[in-house]
């Protein structure tokens, strides 16, 4: 398990297409992963664009729906992919009581 | 000394300027019917400044090091970062003098925040800075808050962060007309199978709590518990941390809309501070308990 190399991985691709987004530039085409210590499963979701692993494997959801939008899934679509992954919720917050 | 002339919140869903004309007409012209209204006072008011505090977004920071607070001490801050915002990309005027005098205050009072002389600005606070100033030339001193990532302040500490930024912004000489702001909220969830759901039973009771200063209802609520509105409900310590600069002034909502095609509870809610503009119904929080305190020996 490397959660914290999965994050970076994320994290520094997303980021490779905004940061001084105003020069125009796109850091992520041709992304280089091999310097990250990813497990087996994390480098599959990365390759593919799984985003229902990357959901299971633990990513944290903000870098999550920030993955999400620059790989090009729409909030609709994703949910999709994450619905059979969701559980129903039993407990209820003050203001429904 | 400062007067914080201006005080509200709004909810900052990036789609409110990415896909502003998803949103239902009329939902549309209440959300930002609100924030025309928030900028023509700021006109009026005279703001020479803006405090504005947001959620962090893995923008600025990451796992090496996350704070729970950051203040933009920098003579100018980029944004937004995002490339498909469709705000102007600038460099926005921050102001060192109060920033630095923020910093020093919240710091001799308990607070540690972390400070940098140079903040990447998303749209958890372009949206609404632009909303307020479209020339996007107020200076702007950004706090970014960590309402994402655990373990997160409890938002009881957030409150009570809030009240020092606000005695902080009081006592700074350096300017005479603040603004500060809360960007966040209300429900929503993202990243989550259940994005794009809205928990407007949620929205509802919690603006009717700032409504009525009941803040002690939000101050203890627990991650768990607030994460049943949505694990973007965490930002509701950017809205705390604004009651608490301005305490003991109740909130009045100037919109809410549950914007489903922008997946948020949106809201715009004022804190009159000027006195002699203060509504009848607005009291103070203060004042509701002496007529709680009353109602009991009754």
């Amino acid at each position: 398990m490397s959660w914290y190399q999965m994050h970076r991985l994320v994290y520094d691709w997303v980021r490779a297409g905004e940061v001084n987004s105003g020069d125009g530039g796109d850091g992520r085409a041709g992304f280089d992963i091999s310097g990250y210590e990813l497990t087996d499963d994390e480098r599959k979701a990365f390759e593919n664009r799984d985003i229902a692993a990357f959901y299971n494997l633990g990513l944290h959801a903000v870098l999550l729906n920030r993955y999400a939008r620059a790989a090009g899934f729409a909030r609709d679509d994703y949910r999709k992919l994450l619905e059979p992954f969701g559980e129903k919720e039993e407990r209820k917050g003050r203001w429904q009581r | 000394m400062a007067e914080i002339v201006l005080a509200y919140c709004s909810s900052h869903a990036p789609m409110m300027s990415s896909a502003r004309m998803a949103a239902p007409a009329e939902q549309r012209d209440n959300f930002f019917g609100a924030l025309d209204h928030i900028r023509e006072e700021a006109v009026a008011r005279g703001v020479e400044a803006c405090v504005v505090l947001s959620n962090e977004h893995y923008t600025n920071f990451f796992l090496e090091n996350f704070p729970q607070i950051c203040i933009g001490l920098g003579e100018k801050n980029w944004g937004p970062t995002e490339e498909w915002l469709p705000i102007d990309k600038v460099w926005i005027p921050g102001h060192p003098g109060l920033a630095n005098h923020i910093t020093q205050h919240v710091l001799n009072v308990g607070f540690d925040p972390a400070f940098s002389h140079q903040l990447e600005l998303d749209h958890g606070i372009m949206t609404v800075y632009y909303e307020l100033d479209h020339d996007m030339k107020i200076p702007l001193v950004p706090i970014v808050q960590n309402c994402a990532v655990p373990p997160l302040m409890p938002v009881r500490r957030a409150y009570e962060f809030g009240r020092a930024l606000g005695d902080a912004i009081r006592s700074y000489t350096g300017l005479q007309r603040v603004a500060v702001i809360g960007a966040g909220g209300l429900s929503h969830w993202i990243g989550t199978p259940r994005v794009g759901d809205i928990a407007e039973d949620f929205d509802r009771w919690f603006l009717e709590r700032l409504e009525r200063g009941e803040l002690d209802q939000l101050l203890d609520m627990p991650d768990s518990e607030i994460e049943l509105a949505g694990n973007g409900n965490h930002e509701m310590r950017s809205w705390l941390a604004v009651a608490g600069a301005v305490e003991p002034i109740r909130a009045t909502k100037l919109a809410y809309e549950p914007v489903y095609p922008w997946i948020t509870g949106m809201a715009v809610a004022q804190w009159e501070t000027l006195p002699d503009r203060r509504p009848e119904t607005s009291a103070t929080a203060g004042a509701q308990d002496t007529t709680r305190r009353e109602e009991s020996l009754t």
